[in-house]
């Protein structure tokens, strides 16, 4: 072992690297540690896709007589086949929810303050990249489902401006969802998106590496230090190996998914181009949100098509997430700023109750749900979820600011208890929000929130 | 680097000739590159025949099973089904919407899109949902031996 050491030592300098790590370490401030872990789980997942993906391959066939088939195949004939899909299938969802736990947790330590906006923005684009994945591979087996999921999902590309035919064409292969359209998605899926994000990931590995970990928000340098080598790097492997038996333990006993809407892979039947679409058609459940606020928008609305606006309104909410490092003023003087703790409570409700208003909950499992049911068991939910959340940033860490987590829940609100449209819903609480800051402005005094909330 | 100098000016001019003539080689090589890739990206255009298109056999005891039948020509699909008239009609099979393929529900004389519950009368006219547009019509015959026709290159007049 040493003398193995000692040959690459003399050959490639390997000493101060060693001295690196036993050096490296990571702050250890309280609570914030469980958070550290969560981009450590989506790594493993990763490296999970890539594994089975790559198992995959050896059987899968892209082409209109043959993918289907030969999913089919790897289900039914291939010894194991089975499961290698199904770990397939659970890791990318996993891997989702990892990806959006550690972005969550991330932004409401405001680890995105100076000097790690391009962690933030690195990792916001290997969230979009997961989305990709998730998005090409639902149409790799070529079944009813995914194929109209993806026509769906691909039409909004026609809202972007001025390329969006175009786009629209290119990523389709045709003015239709077709063979062409596989083809393309599985050059995406199994090609480009895997390099790309193997780029990134060592971007965003590196940048956290030059920097060390964000300490928590007020404490400039970490009292203590964790050391990386071996204690840090011990225990992720250890929460690996449980992330590996939770996968393998979900993959085995559910092998085609929890039969939840949009986190179910059954195969069913072959895709048909001219069969007529069928009810409960739903996108993945991470893109639930955006396929409800679809429904939710009328068909002509300031002069733009219902789905053009819609879109328009998801990418700017998107851009205000990417750009958070840059907007929020008082986290770049390290103070903190409770009113982008606020932002992120409202982003978490938004998206979350259209996730529940698209699963249908509350609606009787009818074939075409009682939309008036499901708005108000849904509001039910979410409003018990902001109350709860309310009170433990008042009571626990004495926040003073819900100007925006106020307006989406008095959206939900209104909607789902007085029946007032979602969008009419919406521009109450876009004007609540107007007369918010309005307010905190013209108000003598400071204009900004008193420093309350410093996470203890 | 002095500023003055007429050798210098001349010497500079010669860079900045030097530096315009790079860049647009720079310009060009990647356009070279680009433009090709661009092209090779963008399907091609619809192949297949367009114009009248004669109902196969097996499509119209389908349609007499089934009260209605969805046909693909060149890149568009068609829906073909018979109103409570038993007249034949024929309508873009494409929603205005997000491009789900719609259906024909008979006893309620409705074209329904199932993706996000958008409905159409049967003269493709939006009734309720989000569909921003109604469905283009083509125009559907019956010949003399009795086979069918649906006309799909040319639109049939609004009324
Ligand atoms: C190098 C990496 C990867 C390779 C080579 C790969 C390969 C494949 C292949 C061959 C399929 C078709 C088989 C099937 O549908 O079961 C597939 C499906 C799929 N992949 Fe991947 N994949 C990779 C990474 C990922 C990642 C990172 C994600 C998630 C974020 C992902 C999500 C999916 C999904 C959702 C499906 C559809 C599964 C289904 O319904 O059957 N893949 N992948
Ligand atoms: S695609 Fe037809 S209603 Fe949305």
């Amino acid at each position: 072992m040493s003398r193995a050491f000692d040959w690459l030592d003399k050959r490639y300098g390997l000493t101060p690297l060693v001295d690196f790590l036993k050096h490296k370490e990571v702050p250890v401030g309280g609570h914030s540690m469980v958070w550290y872990y969560l981009g450590g789980t989506t790594l493993f997942f990763f490296a999970s896709q890539v594994c089975t993906g790559l198992l995959l391959l050896l059987f899968y066939q892209p082409g209109e007589a043959t993918a289907y088939e030969s999913i089919r195949f790897i289900t039914t004939k291939v010894p194991f086949g089975w499961l290698v899909r199904s770990l397939h299938c659970w890791s990318a969802h996993l891997m989702i929810v990892s990806l959006i736990v550690h972005m969550f947790s991330t932004f409401f330590l405001k680890a995105y303050r100076p000097p790690r906006e391009l962690s933030w923005v690195t990792g916001f684009v290997l969230f979009m990249l997961a989305l990709g994945f998730g998005f090409s591979g639902y149409l790799l087996p070529w079944n009813e489902l995914a194929f109209f999921a993806t026509s769906v999902g691909t039409d909004s590309m026609k809202a972007v401006p001025g390329i969006g035919d175009w786009l629209l064409q290119v990523l389709r292969g045709g003015t239709d969802v077709s063979a062409q359209t596989l083809y393309r998605f599985f050059a995406l899926h199994v090609v480009a998106l895997p390099l790309i994000t193997v780029g990134l990931v060592g971007g965003h590995l590196l940048f956290i590496q030059r920097q060390g970990m964000a300490p928590a928000m007020g404490t400039h340098v970490a009292r203590r230090g964790l050391r990386f080598f071996p204690d840090f790097l011990l225990r992720d492997l250890l929460l690996w190996l449980l992330c590996l038996i939770l996968l393998a333990t979900l993959a085995v006993s559910l092998p085609y998914g929890p039969g939840l809407p949009g986190v179910e892979w059954e195969l069913g039947k072959k895709a048909n181009p001219l069969a007529p679409a069928y009810p409960g058609i739903k996108p993945e459940w991470y893109f639930l949100w955006v396929y409800q606020l679809l429904k939710e928008f009328p068909p002509h609305i300031l002069g733009m098509e219902g789905p053009q606006a819609a879109i328009l309104l998801v990418s700017v909410m998107l851009g205000i997430w990417a750009a958070v490092p840059w907007l929020d003023r008082r986290a770049q003087r390290d103070e903190s700023s409770t009113a982008f703790s606020d932002l992120g409570v409202a982003a978490i409700l938004f998206v979350g109750y259209l996730t529940l208003k698209a699963w249908d909950i509350g609606g009787k499992g009818l074939k075409v749900p009682d939309t008036f049911a499901v708005a108000r068991a849904t509001s039910i939910i979410t409003v018990i979820v902001a109350a709860a959340i309310f009170a433990l940033r008042r009571f626990a860490y004495q926040h003073r600011f819900f100007l925006l987590s106020g307006a989406a829940t008095l959206q939900i609100a209104l909607h789902g208890f007085l029946r007032v449209s979602y969008l009419n819903a919406g521009i109450v609480s876009v004007l609540l929000i107007a007369a918010g800051f309005a307010y905190l402005r013209l108000r003598p005094g400071p204009s900004v929130p008193p420093r309350l909330g410093v996470a203890p | 680097m002095p500023d003055e100098g007429c050798p210098l000016k001349k010497k500079r001019s010669r860079r900045g000739f030097i530096d315009i003539m790079l860049g647009l080689g720079f310009m060009g090589s990647t356009a070279s590159v680009v433009y090709p890739v661009l092209r090779y990206l963008k399907p091609l255009g619809p192949s297949g025949a367009q114009g009248p298109m004669k109902l196969t056999k097996e499509d119209q005891a389908k349609l007499e099973r089934e009260h209605m039948l969805i046909v693909r020509s060149g890149t568009t699909r068609i829906l073909v089904f018979e109103d409570g008239q038993q007249k034949l009609r024929a309508l873009d099979a494409r929603c205005t919407h997000e491009g789900c393929t719609v259906q024909f529900v008979p006893g309620e004389s409705l074209i329904w899109c199932a993706c996000h519950n958008g409905k159409f009368d049967l003269d493709g006219r939006v009734l309720s949902g989000p569909p921003p547009r109604p469905l283009a019509q083509y125009s559907c015959t019956r010949e003399a031996d009795g086979s069918l026709v649906v006309n799909t290159d040319r639109k049939k007049e609004e009324a």
